[in-house]
């Protein structure tokens, strides 16, 4: 099955440069302690091909997965620990007021084309970013850049119509480009460790290491992505040696033939991709909390979670994962109590249940846990009625048009909890006090007051049951042993290639 | 003439055996179950034996009961799809052959039309038209089969009508309704019949591929196409939840097809004499 992530970017994610929560586990280590071929070609499996090559232009996941950090470099990275460091700026300052920042860029830096970076190419590619056209995830982010100056060529100066925590954060998704390249969809042109040398489309994307990168040289001479639409199909190219090393696992079943095997080596790392019940707040009978509570309270998530992933992944009281900086333990939160559940219906005048209908979007795991929820509701008198819906009609009917009473959806993105800060989001939580502390977080001075704010914005939404979060998903990265330094945390679906030794 | 050889029954006796043995599934599920439908608590993927005879799938439902209400699915796309295609198709079809001129010319052409579209992409945009329920599925899949029964029965009503018989009934006054029930139906009756039980079969194919992939009866109906779905991942570790309905689903369409064959062995005059 071709598992379509619908990503949905946040529209303030909030960040602190330092205070991240760094809780991956290290790459595998296998046989490769010092000796690997500098020459090896590694081969990485994955189920996300990208729809082009630009990721202003909707090319989905697959774009960030593959040349994120191997092929474009931003101004800043965010590491497979989640921590962002400084790659393409060199040094930056901030005004007092927070509004003015001044960025120095790295020496001798060269594109892929041989050109030489300057401030212009910055300029180029954050006014790139916030084109009309732009379909960049981070767009919304960055609309607070009011003006870019470049006084010389490794200069560069940002002014901001107002403050912004996360600016530098937000950066991080900024993909350095040549000012003067064309055709970006099918092409390339950036700074990093590899260049591309052929896109085969439904099948692979070849990267060679780049001689002239002004770094450390990337630690294979290859890294070819090859893409499958099937997970089966796969695992089964991992089983064959066919590929290295599978970037994301979808299905825990088939974990056991490698996990048995010294051959291969399993990772279970850090996501921040959340299962959720979304209900339409703005919508009967979710409008009142009680019901919203009770919904949650009679769902079983812990037996739900173990259905789908046997032993793999986290159960979460809210939107936050435990590895965003404002992460509680709210499990306890509307936990499952059936008994409550009821009397809570009852409070709500709904003592002989109701019906709605759950959009169901078409692919795993949505219709086996749409199944879930529609027999544990049962048992407390609400009936589902479930609906099936393509992504396509998922994006359209419930994301645009808000007609829905309630949905499914997994949300793949860090630092996603902003949103409920947004009335206008497709859930229609609409909580002024949220907003505003929602607000005031993004322009928080420290790193300590923002996440003081958003705590407590957590707390509110999870005590609101605004959505039921049902689960984290695991992040498995299954490689052969003899692979080391690879990424096992797939923070926002990046999967950087140029660590990874091959014995 | 001589009556079917013995080798004929027996390809119609062990279609019957085969259809009738899941027949009596689906009858059975109507009345009863192992478990109810929805009931979760067998535990993720139990093996075979023990409380559930074929063990769970990964919600912890029994597959057995799955398996019985899958059957009824079956049952009910492939009868449903084969009444729409009989009713839409035979209509066209005597329609074609009796008007002959332009409207022949046109309805031939509508029928060739549809026989090239593919069965999936009417089915998705029915489904996009509507929902996906089993009703749009088999209202998709009869649409597509009503083209291929209309285009069988417009050349067997055209063969039908050359003959003397027809013209003997005609001058004879007898009205056109009257020659289409007295005469040509009853002559078309044992091909049709033979090729309606074939696209029962196809019917059923279809229905599962649609179901498997998410176009056919939503969850949690449990469609044999959905739950080969369901257990694709899992069928490493547990191949009951895809070997039982795709076990299932290979000897209900054989026995149609057995049927079929039998039927055209005993009802068709021309084959039994060239046996």
């Amino acid at each position: 099955m071709n598992i379509t992530k619908i990503s949905l970017y946040s529209g303030a994610a909030l960040l602190g440069l330092t205070l991240t929560a760094c809780g991956g586990g290290a790459g595998g280590s296998g046989a490769a302690g010092g000796a690997y071929d500098k020459n090896a070609t590694v081969n990485i499996g994955s189920l996300y091909e990208p729809q082009n090559l630009d990721n202003t232009a909707g090319g989905g996941q697959g774009v960030t997965e593959a040349l994120n950090g191997n092929v474009y470099e931003g101004l800043f990275k965010l590491t497979d620990t989640g921590k962002v460091e400084k790659l393409l700026a060199k040094d930056y300052k901030v005004s007092p007021d927070g509004l003015t920042y001044t960025f120095t860029l790295r020496d001798g830096v060269t594109f892929h084309s041989g050109k030489k970076l300057t401030s212009e190419d910055v300029k180029y590619s954050l006014e790139k970013v916030l084109a009309k056209d732009s379909q960049s995830a981070r767009k919304s982010n960055l609309e607070v850049v009011k003006s870019i100056a470049t006084p010389d060529a490794r200069t560069v100066r940002v002014r901001l119509s107002k403050k912004s925590i996360s600016f530098v954060y937000n950066l991080s998704y900024v993909w350095i480009v040549n000012s003067q390249a064309k055709n970006l969809k099918t092409s390339e042109d950036g700074t990093g460790p590899y260049r591309l040398r052929k896109w085969t489309r439904g099948s692979a994307l070849a990267l060679d290491r780049f001689a002239g990168y002004w770094g450390g040289a990337a630690r294979n001479k290859q890294a070819v992505f090859h893409y499958y639409k099937d997970a089966t199909a796969l695992n089964n190219a991992l089983l064959t040696g066919a590929v290295d090393v599978v970037t994301s696992e979808q299905s825990p079943d088939a974990l056991d033939q490698f996990k048995n095997n010294q051959n291969y080596k399993v990772s279970d790392g850090n996501s921040t991709t959340k299962l959720l019940l979304a209900f339409n707040d703005k919508a009967k009978p979710f409008t009142d909390v009680k019901v919203r509570q009770a919904v949650s309270s009679a769902i079983d998530d812990k037996k739900l979670l173990e259905s789908v992933w046997g032993g793999y992944g986290k159960l979460i009281g809210s939107m936050v994962p435990p590895t965003d900086p404002w992460y509680e333990d709210l499990t306890k939160v509307n936990a499952y109590d059936p008994a409550r559940a009821k009397r809570l219906l009852a409070e709500a005048g709904y003592k002989k249940g109701f019906t709605f209908t759950l959009e169901t979007p078409n692919y795993d795991p949505h219709p086996i846990a749409a199944t879930f929820i529609k027999s544990q509701l049962a048992k407390v008198g609400v009936t589902v009625k479930i609906n099936t819906i393509t992504p396509d009609q998922w994006y359209t009917k419930v994301y645009q048009n808000r007609d829905f009473t309630a949905t499914l959806q997994e949300h793949v993105n860090d630092r996603d909890l902003v949103w409920y800060g947004d009335p206008n989001f497709y859930w229609g939580y609409d909580n002024k006090q949220v907003t505003q502390w929602v607000d005031q977080a993004e322009q928080a001075s420290t790193t300590a007051e923002q996440t003081r704010l958003l705590k407590k914005v957590n707390r509110k939404t999870a005590e609101d049951a605004a959505s039921d979060w049902l689960y984290l998903y695991p992040q498995i990265v299954v490689a052969n042993s003899k692979l080391s330094g690879y990424p096992v945390n797939g923070l926002n679906s990046q999967f950087y290639a140029y660590d990874i030794k091959k014995g | 003439m001589s009556r079917p050889s013995t080798r004929h029954s027996a390809t119609l006796i062990a279609g019957c055996v085969t259809a009738g043995l899941i027949a009596l599934l689906a009858l059975v599920s109507l009345l009863w179950v192992p478990y109810a439908p929805d009931d979760t608590s067998g535990g993720r993927l139990a093996g075979p034996g023990g409380g559930h005879l074929l063990g769970t799938d990964k919600l912890g439902r029994d597959l057995f009961t799955q398996l019985m209400t899958g059957s009824r699915i079956a049952f009910e796309a492939g009868l449903g799809s084969v009444l729409i295609a009989a009713a839409i198709g035979i209509t066209l079809g005597v329609l074609a052959a009796f008007t002959r001129g332009w409207l022949d010319d046109t309805l031939a052409a509508l029928l060739d039309i549809l026989i090239a579209f593919p069965t999936l992409l009417l089915a998705m945009l029915v489904v996009a038209a509507r929902s996906a329920t089993l009703a749009s599925a088999v209202l998709a899949i009869g649409l597509a089969q009503s083209a291929v029964v209309g285009r069988l029965v417009r050349i067997l009503v055209k063969r039908v009508l050359a003959q003397d018989y027809i013209t003997a009934a005609r001058t004879s006054g007898t009205s056109w309704p009257r020659i289409v029930a007295g005469h040509v139906l009853p002559n078309i009756w044992p091909t049709l019949v033979v090729n309606l039980a074939l696209q029962f079969g196809l019917a059923i194919l279809a229905e599962a591929g649609l179901s498997y992939l998410g176009l056919g009866a939503p969850p949690p109906n449990a469609s044999w196409g959905r739950m080969l779905q369901e257990a694709q991942a899992t069928f490493t570790t547990a191949p009951a939840g895809a070997l039982a309905p795709g076990i299932l689903l290979v000897m209900l369409v054989i026995g149609v097809n057995l049927i079929a064959d039998g039927l055209r062995d005993t009802l068709d005059p021309a084959a039994r004499g060239r046996r």
